[in-house]
């Protein structure tokens, strides 16, 4: 019993919350998408930085219109495409996944998987002639030297 | 062992040409130069100044003219260079359709006031007060000023301070469009 009215206590405290939050959490929402629009671009004046970043004046205003043109019902997409169209691609943190760009994409990840497959080569073809000088040393071990020794000694006597 | 002798070499035939594309790519890829401004070309934004002798001016009231659009700043030193040259093409423009207009950006108000006191300011000048313009543009620092031809497109844009040559073949360069767009209509 104990247990269920505190379930009841908890779930009415959280419905309360969620009533409260909306039009908090509807704003906090525009500042999150401002911030997150504004880390995607970089500041045109300034060495890598982003908007977000700046405290340069432009990169104020462009925080700014960015506000502006969420609140004006523009989606996330809109709003990176008015910057790409007046200030270029480069304005953008990360290049678009297009034409020679996808090279920039996918070469880390080919770097990764090509190291790790050449390490392994590597350590493989180490490991391979360890064991080939070892079958060469085993050759040359004391047992196989005292077979030389004794032919040398044998052919000394008959020499001699 | 022979399969990793053979994917080795593969391995180190993959990263080679990676490598050869790349360089090809740099070499031969997209010569075209880079425009100095993505606007080139396009419609010019629209945008409505409060000037400093208290009225507005709107771009979109000035098709059928060459505007020439200056952002500046008094704290700007290759802005007070180019004030005198800006002065003069002026005079020698104003009665050819052509129209300058002065925008004043990241500043104070008196501090502007002075500047133009200053260094002249018998064509338009004035602020917005949204300080959406500049981003409008793709401004990136002062001074900046972009050629617009009659139809009301970018024809041009320049960064750093202009001399009167500059602006004489900017100039003329937005009225040639001009006359062009007059001759097809014409024609039309």
């Amino acid at each position: 019993m104990g247990r269920l009215s505190l379930l009841f206590l908890t779930l009415a405290i959280l419905g309360c919350l969620i009533s409260v939050e909306p039009s908090h959490s509807q704003e906090k929402t525009i500042d999150d998408q401002v911030n997150e629009i504004s880390n995607s671009l970089l500041c045109p004046v300034c060495q890598g930085q982003s908007v977000a970043e700046s405290n340069s004046n432009l990169a104020n205003d462009m925080r700014q219109v960015i506000r502006k043109k969420l609140q004006e019902g523009q989606s996330r997409d809109e709003v990176v495409a008015y910057f790409v169209d007046t200030y270029g691609e480069t304005i953008l943190g990360a290049p678009p996944a297009k034409g020679v760009n996808w090279i920039l994409w996918i070469l880390p990840g080919l770097a990764i998987v090509f190291g790790i497959f050449g390490i392994g080569i590597f350590l493989y073809q180490a490991g391979s002639n360890k064991e080939e000088k070892s079958i060469g040393t085993e050759k040359n071990t004391p047992q196989s030297d005292s077979e030389y020794l004794e032919k040398i000694d044998e052919e000394l006597k008959n020499d001699s | 062992m022979k399969f990793f002798r053979t994917a080795n070499s593969i391995v180190v035939f993959i990263i080679i040409l990676v490598f050869i594309i790349l360089l090809g790519y740099s070499i031969f890829g997209s010569k075209e130069a880079p425009k100095p401004s993505p606007l080139i070309g396009k419609e010019a934004p629209d945008f409505t100044l409060n000037l400093f002798d208290g009225t507005d001016l709107t771009l979109s009231e000035l098709k059928g003219k060459t505007v020439l659009v200056n952002f500046w700043a008094s704290w700007c030193m290759p802005c007070r260079q180019e004030a005198q040259a800006l002065e003069n093409s002026w005079q020698r423009y104003k009665d050819e359709d052509v129209v300058f207009i002065g925008v004043n950006v990241w500043d104070d108000s008196s501090n502007a006031r002075n500047y133009m006191n200053n260094f002249g300011g018998a064509y338009p000048h004035g602020t917005d007060p949204e300080e959406e313009i500049q981003v409008d543009y793709g401004v990136g620092g002062v001074p900046e000023t972009y050629f617009i031809d009659s139809s009301g497109f970018v024809r041009d844009k320049f960064t750093g301070p202009l001399t009167e040559q500059i602006i004489d073949y900017f100039v003329t360069r937005a009225k040639e469009d001009r006359d062009n767009n007059i001759e097809d209509e014409n024609k039309l």
